[in-house]
């Protein structure tokens, strides 16, 4: 059982990082309805990217041995969204991702992007992508590296200061523009990378495992930045295989086992599934009994208490007020997508 | 489209120049002035001849290095390092990205023999008397011959790795210049599928002494506009054909970002 923790508030904090309102927007974001913010109206819409029944197989050795890359990948993208691909390391999602933008052709299947062909470069105008490992040239500084990608992309040469400036901004990289990318640590070359996503104002975001490479405080802050431009209507395909980040973010998510496609599910349905628990401060003296009908236990000065799905949470969290009682954290102890995550790989386990 | 090359192209040149390819220029120098100091001893009163023998040989020989150094191992590199599924995630087609960095490469190839062209010019200037316009025609064909040999070098590193490539591109100059010996050879044969063979040889290999007359300059011997004409036609249209070949084999080459 994985417990994340999604507000840590009180003695066991510190101090509260945000300001008094902190708690009571970690809260409210807990027990919000789990329903994804989507633009109005963007429902009906074509979809922002359709996969249809892709295969991939890819050869390997002298003797050309066979190996499976993706079979049967089908799924489509609502615009201005965030979908993401879960799977292990060699589930396909890279795989996936570089039939999308013909990186690799695929040996079956379809893909339309926005309406348009895949294999169309102008298509690629509308798309910003960021690759797993994002290798650039290390010679360049980092302004260098966005004003050629920049050109690549037709950005007007009166506009692209001001677009490089911005971009950068974006991804807090303001103060190391003009550093020599050899010298930017692995989360500064994930920002810049991120960055050069940005700069032609692109309509699909493809991000293969965006906060690799990144110190907590950067995965906030391109958590922020990807939920910012989904506001602004941008749809963003992002894959992983850490399943927090994935909660934290998208609206839809596809899992992917052995280069299969095996469930797809929004979290809006997951959440109900999730379960949390509430840290109490109980110092000597007091009794925990002002709880009964709750499992709890008590540790130290510290009672945790299970509170169960989303509704008990906001129940207990009640109850808690009406008792005066101090609230340290809320953990999030199983979520339903880590659930789904766990019985679809045990179910492979078991198949082999 | 022609700002997506022209942005490849000088961003490929830009590499070479970091990468210090014109301390060759440098080197060229080097070479000249010691032929120069150590050969005009012995050749007194032919010591232009001399020069402009040694000189434009090097020409060659460092343009080569060039070609096979750097061009054996521009896309490959960028393919194993992984730079280019950002470069082609932009709306860049895989032949226009190849394109440039052919261009690239051809104005590194441009101005480094401007560069070595300019200095062989001023040590002529000093050698009174052995200064020929021929030798401009001679470069430029030198030239061509190696933006010819450098879309060989694409051509390959599509296919195979760079070290191959890069052998590969070495075999076809060295054959290049022999193609004539080749169809002579063939000739000789006494069965026609022998004969056959051999031209078929001969005319799939590019024919590189079509730009050589470094030799016949040096012996004083002019080049005629239209031979000039027709070497830039043959060498631009077998380039051509080359990159046409290289992109469709690169249009299907699995990349992985």
């Amino acid at each position: 059982m994985s417990v994340q923790q999604v507000a840590t508030i009180g003695p066991r904090s510190g101090t509260d990082p945000e300001g008094t309102g902190f708690l009571e927007r970690q809260l409210a974001e807990i027990t919000a309805p789990a329903a994804p913010q989507r633009p109005a109206g963007r429902i009906a819409e074509a979809p922002a990217l359709q996969v249809a029944d892709l295969h991939k197989d890819f050869r390997s050795g002298f003797l050309r041995r066979r190996l499976r890359g993706i079979a049967g990948i089908s799924f489509s993208v609502t615009p201005g969204t965030i979908f993401a691909l879960l799977g292990h390391n060699g589930a396909g999602k890279t795989t996936t991702i570089n039939c999308i933008l013909d990186l690799v052709r695929p040996d079956h299947g379809s893909i339309s992007i926005l309406g348009r062909p895949h294999d169309d470069p102008r298509t690629r105008a509308r798309i910003g992508y960021l690759p797993e490992r994002p290798y650039f040239f290390e010679h360049l500084s980092g302004r260098e590296l966005l004003a050629f990608y920049a050109d690549l992309l037709g950005v007007p040469r009166t506009d692209r200061e001001g677009r490089i400036d911005r971009c950068l901004e974006l991804v807090s990289m303001q103060e190391f523009g003009g550093r020599r990318l050899s010298k930017y640590s692995k989360g500064m070359l994930q920002r810049i990378g991120l960055a050069q996503t940005l700069l032609g104002d692109p309509e699909l975001l493809i991000l293969d495992e965006p906060m690799s490479g990144l110190d907590p405080l950067g995965r906030r802050e391109v958590r922020e930045l990807l939920l910012d431009l989904r506001r602004q209507g941008k749809t963003i395909i992002l894959s992983s295989h850490i399943v927090p980040d994935i909660e934290m973010l998208a609206d839809e998510v596809a899992v992917l086992q052995s280069g299969r496609l095996v469930a797809t599910r929004s979290l809006a349905q997951l959440s109900e599934g999730t379960g949390y628990r509430v840290n109490l401060a109980c110092p000597a003296g007091r009794s925990g009994d002002d709880l009964a009908g709750w499992r709890w236990r008590l540790e130290g000065d510290v009672q945790r208490v299970e509170a169960g799905p989303v509704d008990a949470l906001r129940e207990l969290l009640d109850h808690c007020h009406r008792q005066g009682r101090t609230v340290l954290s809320v953990d999030t102890v199983h979520t339903g997508l880590e659930d789904l995550f766990l019985q679809l790989h045990e179910q492979e386990e078991n198949a082999r | 489209m022609m700002r997506t090359i022209s942005t490849l192209a000088v961003s490929t040149f830009r590499e070479t120049v970091r990468d210090r390819i014109f301390y060759l220029v440098g080197m060229f120098g080097f070479v000249m002035l010691a032929s120069t100091a150590v050969l005009s001893p012995l050749t007194i009163g032919a010591q232009g001849k001399i020069m402009t023998d040694v000189g434009l040989a090097a020409m060659v020989v460092f343009g080569m290095l060039v070609v096979l150094l750097v061009g054996s191992n521009m896309v490959r590199k960028e393919v194993e390092k992984g730079t280019i599924v950002t470069i082609l995630s932009k709306p860049v087609g895989r032949r226009q990205y190849l394109l440039g960095k052919f261009l690239g490469l051809n104005l590194t190839l441009v101005s480094m023999l401007g560069l070595m062209g300019v200095l062989f010019m001023l040590m002529l200037l000093m050698a009174p008397g052995s200064f020929s316009p021929a030798y401009l025609g001679a470069i430029y064909l030198t030239l061509l011959e190696l933006v010819l040999i450098n879309a060989v070098v694409v051509f390959f590193s599509t296919c195979v790795s760079a070290p191959l490539a890069a052998i590969f591109t070495l075999g076809t100059f060295v054959a290049g210049h022999l193609s004539q010996s080749i169809r002579d050879f063939g000739a000789l044969q006494g069965t026609p599928f022998q004969q056959k063979l051999f031209n078929v040889i001969y005319y799939l290999l590019p024919n590189l002494e079509v730009f050589n007359m470094r030799g016949a300059v040096v012996h004083g011997e002019t080049i005629a506009a239209s031979h000039l004409l027709l070497a830039t036609v043959y060498g631009v249209g077998y380039a051509g054909l080359l990159l046409i070949l290289a992109g469709a084999v690169f249009q299907r080459r699995a990349l992985r970002g």
